[in-house]
């Protein structure tokens, strides 16, 4: 673990730092001493940074906004890892198989992806959130459950192509290997040959652009809220940012507390990623 | 029109192709003729010698000898059984008395294996005894080949030079205790030092295993060190079959005496008499009516271009195929 750490440099320490910060707010921020994220203050609205009683101080119906960050941490970041936990699971599982088994299927579904993929992430999950979270009835809302489950499901169908592509051309620069010709030569089944020789071999090109996708779905959160289509009454860093994005003139830090804390976590998912790729790189380059 | 002259009649013959052709789809709706209509046997403890220039076909006749690469038609027949029509799994067993070691010693060995696992692969796929018997079997195979089983057990395959992943190799090739060993270019991709000392240790293993042998090469200095037999192809064909000596004192063929004539002899006052080839080989797209060598071939005439030479007898138990053989 320490061997770890030292091999990380500055921008990735910070990063890591930041990511575990958030993750122990995501495990543990229903517990702090912080105010109701649900309720609002009535004799401190729109406050400023530093407020006493508000440390980030509050928007401007005086829901306090450090207790959101913290509580909002808890939907954002479940949301971005279950979406891109199924999705990658998904996409690798397709984009292994139809490289393996090539042919029309792998046609077929090098069709799909770059078709998914020619469409924009944010426009591709606003046209699903749109679909499927519209309610028969227009006066009755869907449940806010229901609502959050339509929106991993469609940052999931954003997702799979991204990882699916990764996972198929890493799989066809491996599959044609002397190696495994010669487990196939040996007797090997082809679910032995994926699961030993081309899973372990493949997994670390998807470990890295894991953490890519992640920040491209917290992103991705955030504006489907902005838009009036994501999150909207529950508590997220997107629900927050869509609901205060009338009053920015009026109280600016409603709006900077959340988006500087968005940013700088997929800011820092993002660059370990990126540390995990160039690790990869060098260690391809010696193989 | 059967070209089947060469092939012999004795019991002893391990291996018996007959009329292979193996052919690949390429753009442009053509089709690319890397094996065609090859015959050839081999029998038990010979090692037979595939040489021929690059894109002749010889490392696709090796694969389409295991079925890794589908013939498109002709037999495999192998102590036995064809193994052109066996079903997937009898394939698979059939396949393990037939093992390939591979040009390239790297990419031969996965880089997130130590070597104990790549050894032990084989004998894990078919259940050959527990876990103790086979670390014990694994560490005899590394022995035989030359590495001490205490320093390379658990180093990754990456951790080795190429002389040594190419001994590994052979190592997991040994360990189901094959009849035939089919070796692709195995040390065109090492050092000269290091090439005698694998070809050394591939003659040792034939020995104490009782292997027979079908050495793919470019390289023919290399493979009058090894073989018994040399077969020649050239665009997919074989020009030549015969015992090594004869081969190599009378090329019956212009275009082994031209492969032979090439090979560099390390002594200075010696004065080459080189038979050079002009051009480069035709496509294998569209290769040349009759014999496909005719158009770089000094001796071509009219006959070359309408009718296609059958292999015919040159000496004893060595055959060509060329209308003008070379006395």
């Amino acid at each position: 673990m320490r061997k770890l750490w030292s091999e990380f440099n500055l921008p990735t320490k910070i990063s890591v730092t930041w990511v575990s910060i958030i993750l122990f707010l995501v495990i543990t921020g229903s517990f702090l001493p912080l105010p109701n994220p649900t309720e609002y203050d009535p004799n401190a609205s729109g406050v400023g940074l530093f407020s006493p009683g508000h440390i980030l101080g509050t928007d401007i119906n005086g829901y306090d906004l450090l207790s959101n960050v913290v509580n909002g941490a808890r939907i954002s970041i479940l949301i971005a890892l279950i979406s891109v936990g199924v999705g990658g699971l998904i996409g690798s599982a397709i984009g292994i198989g139809s490289a393996y088994i090539r042919g029309k299927l792998d046609i077929t579904v090098n069709l799909l992806f770059n078709i998914l993929l020619s469409i924009p992430n944010l426009v591709l999950g606003l046209a699903l959130v749109a679909i499927l979270a519209t309610s028969a009835d227009p006066s009755t809302p869907i449940d806010p459950n229901r609502r959050v489950f339509i929106i991993i499901f469609s940052l999931t169908v954003v997702i799979i192509p991204i990882l699916g592509r990764i996972a198929r051309g890493a799989t066809l620069s491996w599959v044609n290997r002397e190696f495994i010709v010669a487990a196939r030569s040996m007797g090997m089944k082809d679910r032995h040959i994926i699961f030993k020789h081309i899973v372990p071999n493949v997994l670390p090109a998807i470990y890295a652009v894991i953490f890519l996708a992640i920040g491209v779905v917290i992103v991705a959160e955030g504006a489907l809220s902005l838009l009036g289509v994501g999150i909207i009454d529950g508590v997220s860093w997107g629900a927050m940012i869509g609901r205060v994005a009338g009053d920015f003139t009026y109280a600016p830090q409603s709006m900077y507390v959340p988006v500087v804390v968005l940013a700088l976590t997929v800011i820092a998912f993002n660059q370990i990623g990126d540390h995990l790729r160039s690790q990869l790189d060098s260690r391809e380059g010696k193989i | 029109m059967t070209n089947h002259a060469h092939l012999r009649k004795d019991s002893d013959v391990l291996l018996r192709v007959e009329d292979l052709v193996v052919e690949f789809k390429v753009p442009g709706n053509k089709v690319v003729n890397a094996v065609s209509s090859v015959s050839f046997d081999v029998k038990e403890g010979e090692t037979l010698a595939v040489v021929g220039e690059s894109g002749c076909g010889k490392t696709t006749l090796g694969k389409a000898l295991l079925q890794i690469q589908k013939p498109k038609s002709g037999t495999v027949r192998f102590e036995g059984n064809e193994l052109t029509s066996l079903s997937k799994s009898d394939l698979r067993s059939a396949r393990t008395s037939i093992q390939m070691i591979f040009q390239d010693p790297i990419s031969s060995l996965d880089p997130r294996m130590t070597v104990r696992q790549i050894v032990d692969e084989p004998l894990w796929i078919w259940s050959k005894g527990d876990e103790n018997e086979r670390v014990e079997k694994v560490k005899t195979l590394l022995n035989n080949v030359g590495l001490d089983p205490e320093l390379v057990l658990d180093r990754m395959s990456y951790e080795f030079s190429g002389g040594q992943c190419q001994r590994i190799s052979i190592a997991r090739s040994l360990a189901l205790e094959p009849k035939m060993l089919i070796c692709d270019e195995p040390v065109s991709a090492l050092d000269v030092s290091i090439q005698a000392q694998i070809l050394n240790l591939l003659n040792d293993m034939k020995d104490r295993y009782g292997l027979t042998l079908i050495f793919i090469s470019h390289d023919l200095s290399v493979v009058k060190a090894i073989s018994t037999r040399i077969m020649v192809m050239y665009l997919g064909k074989v020009c030549e079959i015969g015992p090594t000596e004869s081969v190599y004192s009378k090329p019956a063929h212009h275009y082994t005496a031209a492969l032979i004539s090439s090979v560099p002899i390390p002594d200075p006052t010696h004065r080459a008499q080189r038979t050079p080839i002009v051009g480069e080989p035709p496509s294998p797209v569209d290769p040349p009516s009759g014999c496909r060598f005719r158009t770089r071939c000094p001796a071509a005439t009219e006959l070359c271009a309408t009718e296609e030479p059958m292999l015919r007898l040159a000496a004893d138990g060595h055959y060509v195929a060329c209308h003008h053989p070379r006395a």
